[in-house]
């Protein structure tokens, strides 16, 4: 029967689909396969570049730090996190909205932007070593920032924000019968949070420390700034240095890397989407008469006050007043105040007035917005066909995935091989950018579309199907309207991680396509700290407004934030 | 009106509301309602006649025109089938006024334009009848549940359906506007005389509501039957304990002609009225309800012939409002005895009589 066969839309999709996911695959296998003749071109099929990277001495320590780099950073997000979401959840310590203010800031600033501020005050000279010089005498440093625990905090910090947004909800949909009962049966308020609180929330920050240790594994930014200079390498560094130290670019051994790495990430993965299904069961278990308790803190609430002070100023506050001191000077000097006479803003009216500032900044908005559009048009259709179970959906849902395997980095690098050797020649232009942010960011909208039809009742279609409406009608006149919300989270979404990251630009922008994470990125490598910190400036308070706008929406209709 | 031929649907997973060949005939204007426990199929039965599933075999025709036939690859998709359709979460579009939703079925018509004058006429009249005239610029996610219930309702009668489709509309409301419903639901259809197939699981709707009864079990039919006829003459065990409260009292046939049947139970023999439907298994059990025990301290009375009286003890008395319901023990078996009201003086030892024109032989399993 005819009706065997996939609908025509499922088809149009995994084509459309396949034409943007397949090639990065084949492109960087093919390459980590080839020599590279001099002239840039493949040579000789060859197994030369994975043998090179096993008879590398010093791939032992950069496999070591590769795990346990992203281990220390998943460990700090997850505690700085989870505190954070029970003080503000469950308890009525005074000063809770303050977190979820910081951390609504803290997703529009730029990764690179944040590591700065970061290297700034912890570096040999900076304010930190030289308040502890103070403390305890002697001349330091006390605090080697280019080091692995340097890497570990830093990137820690970058994600709690995050692990606070996403381990909120955790907090907020646990009944409080559980821990009623514990109460009954004599259990105080810290055995009560110990045993109950958190041991029901276990399989949750189970769930998310393993996210955060995969998110730190494939992480580019905190290595490259932080790891390199101290020559704490791991896999994703490895790749940069081994593309940008040599002339030509080492594409072969890069690519080899590469696989490599996606082969630990398809692991990894596979690992996590077992434990967060388990952690989904243990979520559904919730009690009938559902009702969330604010635990009493009595004495402890304004200690307990304090400390939700002290989160977002050492997370958000310290490091933005870094920058914001940064891009007020000449050049850049610690905090003191015989520097403040110096104070001006002759950056921000050169960042303001350089017209590569302004083309780095439409540039960007322009990538972010077409980015999402894409992703939002195209995850909406097939987040409906999967969530609808319609035929070939499983093939869909497969493809749409497949990009979650790409370390930010290796996928830039296996998009430049397809810009530079496919036969194209989009190679540098922005519309190279938006094809490879739709492909990378099509996994989180589609999972964004399919939670938002899933709340939407078959029924409601199938009343409109009863009623006389084709399935295209009721598509445009019953689905799409109840998905506009999920439609506009999905969009900023997409819209801020796609502007915020420059691992996966890196490697593919060129002089007429500058973006600013970018430009900020190779600010720190010129040492152009003002204009750098003036740019982050003005950027961040842009990006404030998205963020600010996309948390309300996500509150509102109660969608996931990550 | 409607004839279902055969019908077959299977999911993978077992029990999982699959129907195996099921058959029935809907006369116009009837109300048919398809009853069972969730898993039984009826549910998918409704679906397969509206065209939301696709069944793996048979043959559905409406108003003589096949809208479904496997072996000739016929299917009318459901948006061609001109149907009315009451879902079980109503399925009220929230993004649409009372107005819109009420009026999306005349505006998707295909065999006739509908002026917006005429809309306008047609959809008032129908929200009139409902009682929503009132409320019809209101967001429908700003309705109650009753409301809700009338604007589906509303939504499916607009068009003057062929058929009305019912799937346990009265399951989400609250027991006394349920009641409410039922009653006007029953009203409607008759003032309306479109014929109706309903779904549900709960007993005393389908008894109150329907012209006829089609019990379902397993993915098939089991009895099909007016209310009356399915209560007083249930065809096998499962029908007598889903449909109504029962006393079971298996046993062996030891004697059956057009007058009596007698059962040899374990509280000894017990004498059920005739005939038993012809052909088919022996009955191995004898059935009475609640409401047809009749109670009696002992040794009050005049002693009547000894047939169907057991002596017991009752263990368990339970004021119900409207009746007293008990539990008497005879030996190894517990009887449930309702409707005492003046006949039962409170006593501990109590003779239990089953008038054998009250008490059927049935079958256990007729497959």
């Amino acid at each position: 029967m005819a009706l065997r066969r996939y609908p025509l839309k499922v088809v149009l999709l995994i084509g459309l689909l396949s034409a943007g996911i397949i090639p990065p695959f084949v492109f960087l296998i093919y390459s980590s396969l080839h020599q590279l003749d001099a002239d840039g071109a493949f040579g000789a099929l060859t197994f030369a570049n994975f043998t090179a990277i096993f008879n590398d001495r010093s791939l032992g320590t950069t496999l070591v730090n590769s795990v346990l780099y992203p281990l220390g950073a998943a460990l700090v997000a997850l505690s700085v996190g989870a505190a954070q979401a029970w003080l503000a959840e469950r308890t009525d310590a005074t000063f809770r909205q303050i977190l979820y203010v910081a951390a609504i800031i803290s997703l529009g600033v730029p990764y690179v932007l944040y590591i700065v501020a970061w290297l700034l005050l912890l570096s040999k000279a900076g304010p930190v070593n030289a308040i502890l010089a103070q403390l305890f005498g002697g001349t330091g440093p006390y605090i080697d920032v280019y080091s692995l625990g340097g890497m570990m905090f830093v990137e820690g910090m970058l994600w709690s924000p995050l692990a606070f947004l996403l381990l909120s909800p955790v907090f907020r949909n646990s009944d409080a019968s559980f821990e009623e009962a514990a109460s009954i049966c004599g259990a105080g308020l810290f055995s009560t949070l110990r045993h109950i609180t958190m041991g029901m929330a276990r399989p949750a920050l189970l769930a998310f420390g393993l996210l955060a240790f995969i998110k730190a594994s494939e992480a580019f930014e905190v290595p490259a700034l932080v790891g390199l200079p101290g020559s704490k390498r791991v896999l994703t560094s490895t790749i940069y240095q081994t593309l940008t130290l040599s002339i030509p670019p080492d594409n072969g051994s890069a690519s080899a890397f590469g696989v490599l790495l996606l082969i630990i990430m398809a692991i990894l993965l596979q690992i996590y989407n077992r434990v967060a299904a388990q952690t989904y069961r243990y979520q559904t278990v919730t009690g009938k008469g559902f009702r969330p308790r604010v635990v009493r803190l009595g004495r402890w609430r304004y200690a307990a006050g304090a400390l939700i002070v002290a989160i977002p100023l050492v997370v958000v506050v310290v490091p933005l007043a870094t920058i914001l001191w940064a891009a007020l000077l000449p050049y850049y000097q610690p905090f003191s105040v015989a520097a403040l006479p110096k104070l001006g803003v002759a950056n921000f009216v050169q960042v303001l007035h350089s017209r590569s500032f302004q083309s780095s900044i439409v540039n960007t908005l322009v990538l972010g917005a077409s980015a999402a559009t894409l992703v939002t048009a195209l995850s909406v259709i097939a987040g409906w066909c999967v969530a609808r179970r319609m035929r070939g959906s499983a093939v869909l849902d497969t493809l749409a995935a497949l990009p979650l395997v790409f370390p930010a980095i290796v996928l830039g690098l296996a998009f430049l091989q397809i810009f530079v050797h496919g036969g194209t020649h989009i190679y540098g232009t922005l519309l190279s950018l938006v094809i490879a942010s739709t492909v990378a960011y099509m996994p989180y909208g589609l999972r964004y579309a399919q939670l938002g039809v899933i709340q939407i009742h078959p029924e409601l279609e199938e009343a409109a199907a009863i009623a006389g409406a084709r399935q295209g009608t009721a598509f445009l006149q019953i689905v799409l309207p109840l998905l506009v919300p999920a439609m506009i989270s999905c969009w900023l979404f997409v819209f801020l991680i796609a502007v915020r990251a420059v691992s996966l630009m890196l490697l593919l922008v060129g002089p007429d396509s500058q973006i600013v994470a970018v430009t900020l990125f190779d600010f720190w490598n010129n040492g152009q700290i003002g204009e750098l910190a003036a740019l982050g400036c003005v950027w961040t308070a842009i990006m404030t407004v998205f963020s600010v706008a996309f948390l309300v929406l996500a509150r509102r209709f109660q969608l996931p934030l990550g | 009106m409607l004839q279902v031929e055969n019908l077959t649907k299977l999911y993978a997973a077992e029990d999982s509301g699959g129907i195996r060949g099921i058959g029935f005939d809907v006369a116009a204007g009837e109300f048919y309602t398809l009853l069972g426990p969730s898993g039984c199929g009826k549910s998918t039965t409704l679906r397969s006649v509206a065209g939301l599933e696709e069944p793996s075999s048979g043959r559905v025709t409406l108003d003589n025109r096949v809208i479904f036939d496997f072996d000739k690859s016929v299917f009318v998709p459901a948006n061609q089938r001109r149907l009315g359709m009451v879902f079980q979460s109503y399925a009220v579009w929230p993004h649409m006024n009372v107005f819109d939703n009420t009026a999306f079925p005349l505006r998707m018509a295909r065999d006739r334009r509908w002026s917006k004058a005429d809309i306008q006429k047609r959809v008032m009249r129908t929200l009139e009848t409902m009682g929503l005239a009132a409320l019809a610029e209101r967001s429908a996610a700003q309705l109650s549940g009753g409301q809700q219930q009338r604007l589906a309702l509303a939504r499916a009668l607009v068009g003057e359906p062929r058929l009305l489709l019912l799937d346990e509309p009265l399951s989400n409301l609250d027991a006394l506007l349920r009641e409410q419903m039922r009653s006007e639901l029953r009203r409607l259809q008759k003032e309306v005389g479109v014929t109706a197939v309903y779904v549900t699981h709960d007993q005393s709707e389908a008894l109150a509501l329907s012209d006829r009864i089609a019990i379902m079990h397993n993915g098939a039919i089991v009895q099909i039957g007016a209310p009356r006829q399915i209560y007083d003459q249930p065809r096998n065990a499962f029908v007598a304990t889903f449909v109504g409260r029962s006393n079971l009292l298996p046993g062996k046939l030891v004697s059956r002609d057009e007058q009596a049947i007698q059962i040899a139970t374990v509280l000894g023999p017990v004498l059920c009225k005739g005939p038993t439907p012809t052909g088919g298994p022996a009955p191995g059990a004898a059935l009475i309800r609640p409401e047809h025990v009749i109670l009696k301290a002992i040794g009050a009375g005049p002693g009547e012939a000894a047939i169907n009286r057991f002596r017991g003890r009752v263990v368990q008395l339970a004021f119900l409002g409207e009746s007293t319901e008990c539990v008497v023990q005879i030996g190894d078996v517990s009887i449930v005895v309702r409707g005492l009201a003046g006949q039962y003086s409170g006593a501990d030892d109590v003779e239990a009589f089953f008038p054998p024109e009250r008490t059927s032989a049935i079958v256990i399993d007729d497959k």
